[in-house]
This record gives C-alpha cells, structure tokens and sequence, in this order.
C-alpha cells in the first residue's frame, strides 16, 4: 500500500494545485439543471449519476498521471485496483457529492440498492480504465465543408462527436420525435425539450478547445488566422450538430439558444481552456457561470416564441462574442 | 532576415532569455544550440510570435511578431517543440489544413502534398490519425506542414532528435536546398553532429545569454569542442549503487 499511498498523495498534490480556488471546480449544465428541475423526486439518482458519469470521466484526479507512465509503476494488481478505487477520493467534489447522496436518500435505500449503485460506479470505473481514446474510425468519417477552414471544421466535428454531451442531446432529441409519432406530447413540453436538449449540448461550448491538448492549441497559434476565425470554425462544428438536433424540438427556438450556448461559452473556452477526456461529459466553466448559460438559454428559448426579433438578438450577441473572445484569444499566450 | 535587439524575456522572478542581440541573413542555416533550459525553446517562440518579449525587439521578414503576427505567420514555417498536430486529423488532412489555410491554389497544393508525402516516406501513413502515428511521422508530418506554403523562414525546433538516419539525411538535403534558395533556417538542436554538417551560422545559448555567435567556418575546432567549453563541459559523476543487489 506504501506505493499506491505515494501516488495518491502526488496526485492529491497535482489536483490541489489546480483547485486553488472554488472556480476550478466546473460541472455539467445538464446535470445541475436537471437536479434543480426534479428536486427531491430524482435528487438521489441524479447525485450518483454524477458520481458515476461526471467523476471517474472528466475530472478524473488519475487522469493527472500519464498513462504510459502508469503502466510503467510497479504496481501489483491489487494496488492497481486500489489506485483507481481511491483516487476519486481525493477530489472534494467527490466526497460533497456522496454526502450530498447520503443526506437525501437516508433511510429511504436499501443495501439492495446501495450496492447495485456501488457495482455501477464500479464498473464506470472499469470503463474509464479501457484505451477508449481515439480507436475506431466510424464516427470520423465526417463530409467536406467548403472553405479554407474545412479540415479544422471537420476535426471540431470529429471531437464533438467523442464526448458524451453529443449522444445525451442525440436521445433526448430522438425521444422527442418518438412522442411526436407514437403517443402525444402536449405542446407545452417541447419549449422546455427544446431548452433542455440545447442545455444538454451547452457545456461543450464553454470548453471548446478541451480535446485539442498542448499540441494543438500550439498550432492554432501558428497558423495565420484570427481569433475568430478559429472560434468560428469551432462554432460551425458545433452548430451543424446542435441544429439538426432542434429540428425535432422547436427549432427556431433552438437555434437561439445554441446561439446563445456559443455566446456565453465562449468566455470560459478562451479563459479557462479545460482539456476535456474522450467519451466523457463536458466540464468547462466553473459552477455559477455555467448556471447562468443555462438560464440564458432557457430564456432566449422562451422569448424567441414570442418574437423573431430576439433570434436576431441571440445572432448579434453570437457575432459580438465572436469578435470580442477572439480578440481576448490573439492576445492570450 | 532575422534580427533581435536586447531581447529578454521573464517569467516571475525567472529571466529565460538575458538581453539576446544577433542577427540571421537570408539564405542562412543558423544552428541555435544550448543545453535544456537555456531558453531556445523561449526564443523561438518569441520570434513566431508565440510569446512576447518581457523587453527587447524582435524582426523577422522586416515584421515585429507583435505588431503584424498574422502577416508574419504568413510567411514563416514552424516545427514546434511539441510538434503542434491534431489528434483528430490524419496526416494528409493536416497537410490540407496548411494548404487551405494559407490559401494555396488546389492543385498546386495537390502537387506540393504529394510531393512532400513521397519524399518525408510519408505515403504509406497519409490516412493514418496523428494519435496513432509513431513519434517520427509525427515529426516529418509537422516539418512538411512547415514546408508547404513555401516560406521565407524556417523555425524547426529539435528536428532531427527522433528521426531514423535516412529520413534526417532527406531533411538535411531539403534544408540546404531550400537555403540555397535564399529561404533562411533557424533551429535548436541537441545533436551537434548534424548542426555541423548543415550550419553556416552557430550560436550557442547558457543561462539564457549568448555565449557564442559566429559563422561555422569561423569555428577552429571541432563543434562539440566547443560547445563543451562555451556551454558546459561534462562532469560524469559514479553512481556506485547502480548494479548492487536491490533493495
């Protein structure tokens, strides 16, 4: 144990580093939102599904070590296991999660269910331990845009189409059109769809530079583009997705809010630049700035029902974001 | 072609790069050499306008990399120290990259990729991702990536470390030819052998300052005598419990 007790503590100490301060501590949109929207009911579950799909994923603490180098430590199974069991231990959100878990469900769970959600963790984990990473080409064979900003559309694409928040926002979508054709969903539901499939999009845009690592976000420098235009080939990317995606829900209204996604993500993609995991939830801007693009989104959703004028709105807002965090990016080193 | 006046660059109380002045005509091979952490790396980010000078001008093609960096990314090629590629694109793919950004007609980007591919050994990789390249055809597709738009100046951080003997002798050909066509090159290198061979222009970086600036036949000795003297001379120290029994 003397070995796994040294990495967790340098581990510990590599995360501490990071989380100075409470605005390092980001989450996903869709899961605050969600837990705001179904309060006591879902709570419980949407504690653990946290624990299960946000902490092993992107902000894993072992992710702070290399894998390579991982594989290289001495280490006999059984500490292998216990590293990765332990090292989500070290994080404070953890642990305030699982409090979190035990005050609402307390004398309401059963051991039953307990270790059903522990085998669950358990095996997210396992998950999170396979060379997922970038095998397979299926989802890269993405067509051709014209343009000189065609390849960095398509790798944007490519990237998007790794992280979880795609598929989340893909089933939310497709769960729509199987109500609309196969039983009735009222017509007040699809504003609320509409800014909850937007919702669950929006956490990739606060973090849109997640999967280009050191390397790449070298080359964006070298190249000779300007802030905006790198922002705009991301944007493309991520609106060729989020569009299609609202033609089942309201789609003006979508548009609008992926619009205003973009706007207000723009801020935590140049300032912050949290490197994001492949097949994990997007986690960008910190906690209340993430709240507050959620909140926009659910308004500019609603309000665009009641005038065109405010797509139009959420267009210049986009082009003004475009050009004020593109100039913040050229002047970042 | 390149020119640098008091250059210093600070990170904290750390200062990376001292008050560096020289100069790099056209047509040029300038050897930039150092051990790690003398602040090459630093310097050649400052002149790709990567970073900026805490004091000191920099002018690269008759531009400041501050004041014109589009301008100046125009008409330069760089091989970053992490190589500066996407995991998400192929090797070929990146090279389109490069030729739709720069804005090179499409069948001459056509020619120029193919060509580049043919000669770096790079054919039979050309649809394989960044990610699952070898370090090397990371390394020859970053130097093509430099190469395509035909520029004025060359910045090739480490080019030569990790590349198999055949491929750094076409990469040691395709620098002198494109030097004997006027365009200049300015590297960092750790292998003291090659920078010999190709350099026309040595200069050589300790603790940040300039201690050696001069033209390669200006050297009476052999480079790594040099180097040695004016860097660091090498001190290997006996670790006795190498080979004993573990613990």
């Amino acid at each position: 144990m003397a070995r796994t007790a040294a990495i967790l503590k340098a581990v510990a100490r590599a995360l501490r580093r990071d989380q100075k301060t409470i605005e390092s501590i980001a989450g996903n949109n869709f899961f605050w939102v969600t837990v705001i929207l179904l309060q006591r009911a879902g709570t419980f579950i949407y504690l653990l599904l946290a624990l299960i799909l946000l902490f092993p994923l992107s902000t894993d603490p072992l992710r702070k070590v290399p894998a390579s180098r991982r594989a290289l430590w001495p280490l006999d199974r059984r500490e292998r296991w216990s590293l990765r069991l332990l090292s989500p231990w070290i994080n404070p959100m953890t642990w305030l999660l699982a409090a979190g878990s035990i005050f609402v469900a307390r004398g309401s769970v059963s051991v039953g269910l307990w270790a059903i959600v522990g085998s669950l963790i358990a095996g997210v984990f396992l998950i999170s331990s396979l060379p997922l990473g970038t095998r397979g080409t299926a989802w890269r064979a993405i067509p051709h845009f014209p343009g000189a900003l065609n390849q960095l559309i398509r790798k944007n694409l490519r990237e998007m189409l790794v992280t979880l928040d795609f598929y989340c926002a893909l089933i939310l979508s497709l769960c729509v059109i199987a109500f609309r054709i196969w039983a009735r969903l009222p017509e007040e539901a699809l504003l609320p769809m509409t800014a909850l499939v937007a919702i669950a999009l929006s956490s990739y845009a606060q973090c849109l530079f997640g999967l280009d690592g050191d390397s790449g976000l070298e080359r964006y420098r070298l190249l000779p583009l300007r802030g905006w235009q790198v922002l705009a080939a991301k944007d493309a990317a991520y609106l060729t997705l989020a569009i299609p995606l609202s033609f089942s829900v309201v789609p003006a209204a979508g548009l609008s809010a992926a619009l205003v996604a973009l706007a207000v993500g723009h801020s935590a993609t140049v300032r912050h630049q949290k490197p994001q995991a492949r097949w994990r939830f997007s986690a960008g801007a910190p906690l209340m700035e993430g709240l507050w693009q959620a909140i926009l989104i659910a308004m500019a959703a609603a309000a665009v029902m009641h005038t065109i004028w405010v797509a139009i709105a959420c267009a210049a807002a986009w082009i003004a974001s475009l050009w004020w965090y593109g100039r913040m990016w050229e002047s970042m080193e | 072609m390149i020119t640098c006046r008091n250059l210093t660059r600070r990170f904290g109380e750390h200062t990376a790069v001292n008050d560096l002045s020289f100069e790099v005509d056209a047509g040029a091979i300038c050897a930039f050499l150092g051990p790690n952490g003398a602040g090459k790396s630093t310097t050649v980010k400052m002149l790709t306008g990567l970073l900026a000078p805490t004091s000191g001008e920099v002018e690269v093609c008759g531009l400041n990399p501050q004041k014109d960096p589009i301008e100046l990314k125009r008409r330069i090629g760089v091989l970053p120290e992490d190589l500066g590629l996407f995991d998400d694109l192929t090797v070929e793919e990146h090279l389109e990259l490069t030729a739709g950004v720069y804005g090179l007609p499409k069948r001459e980007a056509k020619e120029r990729i193919t060509q580049l591919l043919r000669t770096l050994s790079l054919e039979h990789g050309r649809r394989t991702f960044a990610s699952a390249c070898s370090h090397g055809m990371r390394k020859k597709t970053s130097f093509a990536m430099a190469l395509l738009p035909n520029p004025r100046v060359l910045f090739l951080d480490e080019p030569f470390e990790a590349i198999d003997p055949v491929t750094s002798k076409i990469m040691r050909g395709v620098l002198q030819s494109a030097a004997a066509h006027g365009i200049t090159v300015f590297l960092t290198s750790h292998i003291l052998p090659v920078a010999e061979e190709i350099a026309t222009q040595v200069m050589m970086l300790s603790k940040g300052r300039l201690v050696w600036n001069s033209p390669a036949s200006g050297l009476e000795r052999g480079l790594e005598e040099h180097y040695f003297e004016m860097v660091e001379s090498p001190v290997v120290e006996e670790l006795e419990w190498l080979g004993q029994p573990q613990s």
